[in-house]
């Protein structure tokens, strides 16, 4: 009867290793919002793809002018967590027939945002034609692997 | 008998464990994502350095004024490597005036390029080869009305546990005519790295 322990124990601890040791594909999901145009109520075009971050993250605010011929934004991110997020955002540019402007070259950029605060960040238009953007914004992945 | 099983249990356990290590995997990333390798100076950093160079110049007054009614010709002088890591800071000028071509506000000489156009016009001029009424002739390139140009800092701290690094890059446009800088910005970036317990 005894004997039964050390093989549960192993078993356990194997499973327990087995189950740890495994690629965690990381959460690329955030929050967003799809093409809005210059004047267009933003709250209108936001999505949640990713309800825990959402809980801790809200965008607040989305400003946009038109600036020396270019588009430029101001979105202001609010945070209502204690602890500090590390998060990535970006922006898409379309012209006026919905088309991507430097489809996949606009690149994320970091943002640290501490418990609680409210920050701005700023992004402008790669061309003069850009006439909607969308814009998302999801956490900076740290963990790829788990052992 | 439970001998047996606690030995086949144990093999099991040491070949399960054993197929945790040594695999390798290759897989395409996306380029435009924040990356965080390591504390030195990265992908991440040149694309924000370059988008927010590029957006101040952009939306300056002064710049508005200069491309009201016509495209300035910029020439872009090396950036200068302050910093104690091996930068190639060529790449942050060629992203730079890149994204300032494809703006359509600026037009660009390239001065990296003067001995291959030279042997060129060379070429078209004396090799005999070039029907000389189409050959392209010396002497008929615009010169550049401005000069970008700047320099890349850093600062680097560490202690047993943690390791900051600060970077500062700062750009400026010189009216080449007047001598005056028409134009100026510097962006930071910090990044830490610091020691965490590992976790489960």
């Amino acid at each position: 009867m005894n004997n039964k322990y050390p093989v549960m124990l192993v078993l356990i601890v194997t499973g327990f290793f087995i189950s740890a040791c495994k690629n965690v594909p990381p959460v690329t999901s955030g929050i967003g919002s799809s093409q809005i145009a210059p004047g267009q109520q933003y709250s209108k075009h936001l999505q949640i793809d990713n309800k825990q971050l959402a809980a801790k993250l809200y965008i607040s605010d989305i400003k946009s002018r038109s600036n020396n011929d270019f588009l430029q934004l101001n979105l202001t991110l609010t945070s209502r967590y204690k602890k500090s997020l590390q998060l990535q955002y970006q922006f898409q540019w379309f012209d006026q027939d919905g088309f991507a402007i430097e489809a996949g070259k606009s690149p994320w950029q970091a943002l640290e945002l501490h418990g609680m605060q409210t920050a701005t960040v700023a992004g402008l238009a790669p061309s003069t034609k850009v006439s909607t953007f969308s814009l998302y914004v999801r956490e900076v992945p740290e963990k790829f692997f788990k052992y | 008998m439970n001998k047996i099983i606690l030995a086949t249990t144990l093999s099991i356990a040491l070949v399960a464990l054993g197929g945790c290590t040594n695999k390798s995997v290759v897989r395409y990333g996306d380029a435009t994502a924040v990356e965080t390798t390591n504390i030195s100076f990265g992908s991440t950093d040149l694309q924000k350095v370059a988008g927010q160079m590029t957006d101040s110049l952009l939306l300056s007054p002064v710049v508005g004024t200069l491309t009201a009614n016509t495209r300035p010709i910029l020439f872009v002088e090396s950036i200068k490597n302050k910093t104690s890591e091996h930068i190639d800071t060529e790449s942050i000028t060629d992203s730079i005036s890149t994204k300032l071509l494809r703006s359509g506000k600026f037009r660009f000489v390239d001065m990296g390029r003067v001995a291959a156009v030279r042997e060129q016009l060379e070429f078209q001029q004396s090799s005999g080869l070039v029907d000389t009424s189409k050959a392209v002739a010396f002497g008929q390139q615009v010169g550049a009305q401005y000069m970008l140009y700047g320099n890349l800092a850093s600062i680097v701290k560490s202690n047993k546990d943690q390791s900051d690094v600060y970077y500062k890059f700062t750009l400026r446009l010189m009216d080449l005519k007047s001598g005056l800088i028409e134009w100026a910005d510097e962006t930071e970036i910090r990044k830490t790295k610091e020691k965490e317990f590992v976790s489960w």
